[in-house]
């Protein structure tokens, strides 16, 4: 009773006509980071971080969050319309939903990829309602070798599930924990590796990192590379059959239910529960032969699980301070910029603020609803917008993020240094995503380990005999021999080949 | 078939010598103190972390089956043209923006990136140079209260301040 109280409390806050606005503002211009190649979310909500520095924290992440769940949107219209996913999770919608548009029924797919995402969205917001207040009540039992435990369980999660290559995933991740230690040290007040640079005494921002990585490094590897071609396709029939919305019903349940069940783990990645759903839905299919031809199970289920995920991912950084994939590491990054952490605390402390965000979640899943399907043809007219065109507004964009963040030309700089970093990385096959999240989670790891060891006087053992750190140690080990042990057929299949 | 052996093996050898000057770094930290755990305690270990992953990476890249390597690993000259004209302008908004000021600087990054990266009508370039450096400014300055530089030159906007302000 308590949650929902609090959650009315927050409608009250969100339904303020500037928060409305910036929900509003957000979803438009999260969908249209959705609709353009090559900008992702994560690119997307980094190049937008400078729009919200002269706003207060609660506008500025309710605009953020509607921005991330607009782009997961977006990205499906794209990959209906053009067979060209917006963003990575739409990439399974493009079987179906493509082949759907061309039959003419690219408006059923996107009317149900809508319903299904804000029936997804609102039930993984009514699931943060319902577990935020007893998590947060668990995780304050939590001291710094449970929080260090806890850090290294999404860390391992996010190496397991990242890449192809575990090796790749984890020079990611101490890329990351060695790029969070620029700066002066968190407990002792050293600076270290700065260099002489006085710039760098404040560490490196998460703007230049996230903003060079995903947007720089990925508008240079598509200037680099060869374009996709325009398919032109017909809006007709809007609005699905009654059988379609029939055939749908049981996929977005599922789809819901695998989404906020894997957006609770740190570290899935949003790709996992849109692929898992769409193989459950071929499994159990009587006609399992036909999907990759327009079945609307295709579309409805993997578009539930990713919105479902997107908002239930947002249940660990609410209640244990944990981002869960660079995204929402960004969002995390955007929280600590505005002066909030987020973790039990926050509950605590900040409550207006946190049920205003939460209640900005539904509120912007019904905008998205009621916005996206009338305004198709607009979203689609943004993919005829010259490359040149579009790509010379975006760098603009960047040059006026990367400035703003710190009022410096050297974050400008570093901003093309990361970019250039992101590039080599994405031609080499290592995962961003991991560097992203051990930048935020560097620092509190550190703290967390040596305020740890100042507490045991240097003895390890104070991670083994907690019995909660115990488990999580465990539950990390778990995940990494598990997933090195799924590596080792995968690497025999290959050499056998 | 081209395979991505050599890649790996300068990626990996470029990391074991990031990892070398790293450690050599973080031994100039206070490894420990009184308190407990120094400054050079973390970055000494995650160095390590770094230098035995390269290693692996280079053992792997040299013994095992490599992967073979992406059509689009390397492209066409025209697109490394495109690519470095991006850089290039990049460059240029670092040296410039707090000499020159935001307007002047994007008077030319703006018209000089939209040549770069293919053909466009000039009426166009006009158009966006004069969206993104004059009307940019004034939005990001003004709407956004998001302050972005002023350079020495900057008089010359001055009609269109009195007008604005």
């Amino acid at each position: 009773m308590e949650a929902f109280q609090s959650l009315m409390d927050g409608f009250a806050i969100c339904f303020q006509w500037q928060y409305l606005m910036f929900t509003i503002l957000g979803c438009l211009v999260g969908t249209i980071i959705g609709v353009l190649p090559g900008v992702g979310p994560a690119a997307g909500t980094a190049m937008l971080l400078p729009l919200t520095f002269g706003m207060s924290p609660t506008a500025s992440i309710i605009m953020l969050s509607a921005i991330y769940y607009g782009a997961m949107y977006g990205g499906t219209i794209t990959s209906v319309l053009l067979n060209v996913p917006g963003e990575a999770a739409s990439a399974i919608t493009c079987l179906d939903g493509h082949a759907m548009a061309k039959k003419g029924r690219a408006g059923s797919a996107l009317a149900i990829a809508g319903i299904g995402s804000f029936i997804g969205g609102t039930v993984a917001t009514f699931g943060l309602v319902l577990l935020a207040l007893p998590l947060t009540r668990f995780a304050l039992k939590f001291g710094p070798p449970e929080f260090f435990s806890l850090m290294l369980v999404g860390l391992s999660l996010a190496v397991a599930l990242a890449s192809k290559s575990m090796v790749r995933a984890l020079i990611a991740a101490v890329m990351g924990l060695l790029l969070a230690m620029i700066g002066i040290d968190p407990v002792m007040g050293a600076p270290r590796f700065t260099f002489g640079e006085k710039s760098l005494l404040d560490g490196i921002g998460i703007v230049p990192i996230a903003m060079g990585l995903f947007g720089i490094g990925e508008l240079l590897l598509t200037a680099e590379g060869s374009k996709s071609s325009v398919i032109n396709t017909r809006l007709r029939e809007m609005w699905p059959s009654w059988q379609e919305f029939k055939t749908s019903f049981w996929p977005i349940i599922r789809g819901t239910g695998i989404g906020f069940f894997m957006g609770l783990i740190p570290g899935v990645g949003v790709l996992v529960p849109t692929f898992i759903s769409y193989a459950v839905e071929k499994k159990i299919s009587k006609t399992p032969e036909k999907f990759g031809t327009g079945m609307i199970e295709g579309v409805a289920a993997p578009e539930t699980a990713n919105n479902a995920y997107c908002n239930a991912a947002m249940i660990p950084l609410f209640t244990l301070g944990i981002p869960s994939s660079a995204v929402i590491a960004i969002i995390m990054g955007a929280f600590m910029m505005n002066g909030l952490i987020p973790g039990p605390f926050l509950f605590k402390e900040h409550p207006d603020f946190v049920w205003a965000v939460i209640a900005s979640f539904y509120v912007g899943n019904l905008i998205l609803l009621i916005m996206n399907l009338p305004m198709i043809p607009l979203w689609v007219s943004f993919l005829r917008i010259p490359i040149p065109i579009l790509y010379t507004l975006i760098l603009g964009f960047c040059v006026i993020g990367s400035y703003s963040a710190e009022h410096s030309v050297f974050e400008v700089g570093l901003t093309l240094v990361f970019g250039l970093l992101g590039y080599a990385f994405k031609k080499l096959d290592i995962p961003l995503a991991p560097i992203i999240l051990t930048v935020i989670l560097g620092p509190l790891m550190e703290r967390a380990l040596r305020q740890s060891l100042e507490m045991s006087r240097g003895d390890f053992s104070i991670f083994f005999t907690r019995p909660i750190s115990a488990v999580l140690l465990g539950l990390s080990l778990v995940f990494v021999i598990t997933s090195l042990m799924k590596m080792t057929p995968q690497v025999k299949e290959d050499q056998e080949v | 078939m081209p395979t991505m052996k050599r890649p790996y093996q300068i990626t990996a050898s470029i990391l074991f010598a990031l990892s070398a000057l790293i450690t050599y770094e973080s031994l100039q930290l206070k490894y420990y103190t009184s308190l407990g755990p120094g400054p050079g305690f973390f970055p000494f270990w995650i160095s390590l972390c770094l230098a035995i992953l390269s290693l692996v990476m280079f053992y792997q890249a040299t013994f095992k089956k490599s992967d073979p390597r992406p059509e689009d690993f390397i492209e066409s000259h025209l697109g490394y043209l495109r690519a470095l004209g991006i850089c290039v302008a990049w460059i240029w908004a670092t040296a410039m923006l707090e000499r020159l000021g935001y307007r002047l600087t994007m008077l030319v990054f703006f018209p000089f990136l939209l040549l770069a990266l293919g053909r466009v009508k000039w009426y166009m370039i006009v158009l966006l140079t004069l969206l993104g450096s004059i009307v940019t400014f004034y939005v990001f300055s003004i709407q956004l209260s998001v302050p972005l530089p002023v350079g020495p030159f900057d008089g010359i906007f001055e009609p269109i301040d009195n007008l604005l302000y």
